[in-house]
């Protein structure tokens, strides 16, 4: 049997009056690549931010690779949140010189390898990159790192072709092998439904709907005609 | 559903059916149609998942499929390659032979024609596009 990566049992979030999520309960196993995909508001954020522990769940119980989040577990994590910028005056290759000191598990070579692949110079700086460019450089900040998990936040989110492309690419030719487990939370499933191995539908903060990909596309079909039923 | 062609091999992957039946479906077509030859190096799985852009366990998992049908073989740092045995490929066009027929007379049956309709009309298309 396959271990898991995330455990979620009966986790209530609440934000004032609201619930972001209630009653919630999802287990993602190990070495896979996860669609987390519902409308805005289902609570896919809400999910990822306490997986990482910057926020904490009301009620239920959390655990991440068999442990509770905090910082230990997230030294095997990496995050790219929604949105998520570089400083403006770092080139490519400060970021990654930050990167080496600061991130756990980075490494360079792969990192300069992914760039070369999902073409950035070392020489750019963020400031004057595209947004493509710049969710380019965060995703090699991202992925370039040996940890268990990789959780990206809308990674393709307004964003042009060419480089959701290149960060398709990028991903692709990272994830082979091994048991790490990436998370991705994406409006653009078109693009990233081939990608997915095991998928999961939120909606108002619980899970309607969740498994094997291949077998959700046997028994429901194409991952998007499944979101298209679902939140009709 | 698009088209991609890796090497000599071409595939149409359709998002609604499960990804790897069909690289193993489509593989065992090209082998038996000769579009790819008997010992024949294929993409690695890496090669294969960025050309289809789809996740590369995805791929393993057709492999493993395959190597366990005894279609491909692999070789320890050298990749995997398409089987050397023509016994072997015979049966696998035996097998893909009985699935369209078996398909075919399912689709028949259930629009309501019988044994003799069918062999009547398949004997009106003698000689169509079959030596």
């Amino acid at each position: 049997m396959s271990k898991s990566a995330i455990v979620c049992q009966n986790v209530t979030k609440q934000y004032g009056v609201k619930r972001a999520l209630s009653e919630f309960t999802l287990e993602i196993p190990q070495g896979r690549v996860v669609g987390i995909l519902g409308p805005n508001g289902s609570g896919k954020s809400t999910l990822f931010r306490l997986i990482t522990g910057l926020t904490r769940a009301e009620q239920g119980s959390i655990h991440v690779l068999g442990k509770l989040p905090g910082w230990r577990t997230n030294c095997d994590i990496a995050y790219l949140p929604d949105r998520a910028r570089w400083y403006a005056n770092h080139t490519v290759e400060r970021a990654f010189r930050w990167a080496e000191q600061f991130l756990p598990g980075f490494d360079r070579a792969t990192a300069e390898r992914l760039a070369e692949q999902m073409h950035l110079e070392l020489d750019m700086r963020a400031g004057g990159m595209s947004r493509g460019q710049e969710a380019r450089l965060m995703l090699i900040l991202c992925i370039a790192r040996d940890v268990p998990i990789i959780i990206l936040d809308e990674p393709f989110a307004g964003i042009d072709a060419i480089s959701r492309e290149r960060i398709i690419a990028g991903l692709i030719d990272h994830m082979s092998g091994g048991d790490r487990t990436v998370l991705i939370s994406t409006h653009e499933i078109h693009e990233a439904e081939a990608l997915f191995d095991y998928a999961v539908f939120l909606d108002e903060g619980r899970v309607l709907l969740g498994g094997d990909a291949e077998q959700l596309r046997s028994q429901y079909g194409a991952i998007h005609s499944i979101q298209q039923t679902l939140y009709r | 559903m698009e088209e991609r062609h890796v090497g000599p091999l071409t595939f149409r992957l359709d998002l609604s059916q499960p990804l790897y039946e069909q690289i193993l479906r489509q593989m065992s077509s090209a082998v038996a149609r000769g579009e790819i030859a008997l010992g024949e190096k294929i993409p690695s799985v890496r090669e294969l998942a960025q050309a289809l852009k789809i996740n590369p366990n995805t791929v393993m998992h057709a492999y493993k499929e395959m190597e366990h049908v005894g279609l491909t073989e692999t070789r320890r740092g050298q990749g995997t390659f398409i089987t050397t045995s023509q016994e072997r490929v015979n049966q696998f066009r035996t097998e893909l032979a009985k699935k369209v027929i078996e398909e075919f007379l399912e689709k028949m049956g259930s629009l309501g024609y019988t044994w003799s309709d069918i062999e009547q009309y398949v004997s009106q298309y003698k000689g169509g596009c079959v030596r």
